[in-house]
């Protein structure tokens, strides 16, 4: 018999990924549309490498929108920065607890809080649980944060209300996902390698991983 | 040429360029912006402890008192404040300043624990309830030189530590806890006096109130006591009332103590060396490490090998000691912060730092200070967060929840916690703007 392998493929997309950002987008073919969901229903934390830039306030929170009010910036040290991604940190360790639907009274509760397994297993508004600050060199700086049930908006807004606390105003110049539950750059194909041997060997690749983290939170 | 009549057009990248670049900078916050010290309070409000009158007498018709103030809330004070302490529905406010005015109390004054604040209505009377932060007018020598170090507030009494003029009591002293002799049938209520203690072996750098009696610890790390005595709690070797600060013997003779700790019956005390010891009430399993007897009147050695201790706490029924590596133990009865599960222990046990909001992330977060209240601890971490557990009596913990917290729990302050001070029913908290 001949004619092409694959004549139609069913194509499911995971965690959604806006315009202007980039990074890991997973796609589920065939019967790997059921594993999406089951991955869905695991809410494993998404980690972002969010770009900023400090002087600018804009409507739409990134740097190519219309410009809304520019502030000075100097005041503004990477300690500070530090001091306020702790305060952002702890109300969201907070909200993480409220959302998680588990009785603070019992034992478990504890048990589960003091390994930090304690997470969201139903809808929930976005929720950071880790934010770091990779680089800072005015007027730029990196963050890496690490969140549930996001959008890329809500990051982007994230880094403009940084810039508020921090009494100047700050805008989001790149947000790129480097990891989605089990899914990182590196198993990530780039453009180029967008054929079916790479796509075959990348799936063959991850399966195992995808086993394991399914298995343990279902 | 463009005519008059031609449309303007989507403005191009250079128009929008050059618009950004003419638009005028606002500066929000200079270089040289200084963090500003606030006070928040949350708790039991009615007794006026929280210092803010609106909420025992609203200020417009229609609001109704709120009894119970359960997230922290931003008290106005006029000077930095320095040292924060809770009594038993009273508060105390002291700022080191060299001005006249250097103490504010507040709350309860039933038996002059906040001095003498003369009423509006009757010059003669004074008032009971005092409801926002009033001068305690303090019988100082030189006002414009001597600086408050430190308040410190038992049941019913209150101690005051200066630099150079010793320490000031005031309130009850049925029992002797105010350092002076005990008169029979006195009137505590309205009362103008307030004494000073000055005989120690050296100057005083600490001042503790218990329930009804007081520590005070010297440079030279002895430590003198006063008061009721009844558990031991005066570590004198009796059990009867003391009314004059008497040194204490027993395991620390000889020792330098560099922190003494009480709230309730029971006192701990570090020593430079890291060693604690104890004294006082064990009827909840708080000294029985070395004993079995329910009350020890005598310092006693707790032997327990966690490590050096930086810093001790002690509440109404559980104790909690800070260790140089910046590990948490708690022991004694009730919501020690382990679960629901752990209710007493005599042996002291760890709360994991993770609990702390030590992470991979953040590996250098630990406790920088532990406090105590009557049934409830606070910690206090380098990064400047507050956790609390305990029992949520009337919304001292300040979480916002009516419930208990088995476990440390972050409480929301819009700045860095830089101390607290726990009492029954209340808690207050000097913080740092950002």
């Amino acid at each position: 018999v001949r004619g092409p392998r694959f004549r139609k493929l069913k194509i499911g997309v995971g965690h959604r990924l806006d315009v202007k950002a980039s990074g890991v987008f997973v796609l589920g073919i065939g019967h790997g549309n059921k594993l999406l969901t089951d991955l869905y229903n695991c809410h494993l934390t998404k980690v972002y490498t969010v770009g900023g830039l400090f002087g600018k306030a804009t409507d739409d929170f990134s740097d190519t929108g219309n410009l809304v009010e520019k502030t000075t910036f100097d005041h503004i040290t990477r300690e500070k920065l530090e001091r306020i991604l702790a305060v952002i940190q702890g109300t969201n360790q907070k909200a993480l607890l409220m959302y998680s639907n588990i009785d603070m009274k019992t034992q478990e509760a504890y048990e589960l809080a003091v390994k930090g397994l304690i997470r969201p297993m139903g809808k929930s508004p976005p929720i950071i649980t880790a934010v770091r600050c990779l680089q800072f060199a005015l007027p730029e700086f990196q963050l890496e944060i690490h969140c549930l049930h996001e959008t890329q908006q809500y990051l982007r807004k994230m880094v403009h209300e940084v810039g508020l606390e921090l009494k100047s105003s700050a805008v989001c110049t790149q947000v790129r996902r480097i990891r989605d539950g089990v899914f990182t750059v590196d198993d990530a194909l780039p453009r180029t390698q967008w054929n079916l041997q790479s796509i075959q060997e990348a799936i063959r690749n991850c399966q195992l991983k995808v086993e394991t983290e399914l298995e343990k939170t279902l | 040429r463009r005519g008059l009549g031609v449309a303007a057009g989507p403005p191009s990248t250079r128009q929008l360029r050059e618009a950004e670049e003419a638009a005028p900078v606002f500066q929000y916050a200079g270089k040289a912006a200084k963090r500003k010290d606030r006070v928040f309070v949350w708790g039991f409000s009615y007794s006026g402890a929280l210092g803010i009158p609106s909420f025992v007498r609203p200020d417009a018709g229609w609001k109704k008192p709120r009894r119970i103030q359960p997230t922290p809330y931003r008290l106005e004070t006029e000077e930095k404040i320095s040292s924060a302490a809770c009594g038993y529905g009273f508060t105390l406010l002291a700022s080191n300043t060299r001005d006249i005015t250097k103490v504010w109390g507040m709350g309860l004054n039933k038996d002059s624990q906040l001095g003498f604040q003369r009423s509006r209505r009757d010059q003669t009377k004074g008032y009971e309830y005092v409801l926002e932060p009033s001068p305690i007018p303090l019988p100082l020598e030189k006002p414009q030189q001597t600086r408050v170090l430190q308040v410190s507030c038992g049941r019913a009494h209150s101690l005051v530590l200066t630099d150079s003029e010793g320490v000031f009591t005031m309130g009850n002293n049925s029992y002797g806890q105010c350092g002076r002799k005990v008169v029979e049938d006195e009137i505590y209520s309205g009362s103008h006096l307030i004494h000073q203690l000055k005989e120690f072996d050296s100057r005083v750098v600490q001042v503790v109130c218990g329930q009804d009696h007081s520590l005070f610890r010297t440079k030279k790390g002895t430590v003198y006591a006063c008061g009721w005595g009844a558990d031991g709690q005066t570590g004198l070797g009796h059990y009867n009332i003391t009314s004059v600060p008497t040194k204490l013997h027993g395991d620390i003779a000889g020792v330098n103590i560099i922190q003494v700790s009480s709230y309730g019956d029971c006192c701990l005390a570090v020593s430079d060396e890291g060693d604690v010891f104890g004294w006082g009430n064990s009827e909840y399993l708080q000294l029985a490490s070395v004993t079995e007897t329910t009350q020890v009147n005598v310092p006693r050695h707790l032997p327990f090998n966690i490590g050096k201790v930086k810093e001790a706490a002690c509440g109404g029924t559980g104790n909690v000691v800070l260790t140089e590596e910046g590990n948490v133990f708690v022991w004694g009865y009730g919501i020690l912060g382990k679960g629901p599960n752990l209710i007493e222990t005599a042996v002291p046990e760890m709360i994991p730092p993770s609990l702390f909001g030590w992470s991979d992330f953040s590996p250098d977060t630990r406790v920088a200070h532990v406090r105590c209240g009557l049934s409830q601890f606070a910690a206090l971490t380098n990064k400047g967060e507050l956790f609390v557990w305990g029992k949520n009596l009337r919304g001292c913990l300040g979480t916002g929840r009516k419930e208990d917290q088995y476990f440390p729990w972050r409480v929301t302050v819009p700045g860095e916690v830089v101390d607290v001070a726990c009492g029954v029913d209340h808690m207050v908290s000097m913080v740092r703007s950002f």
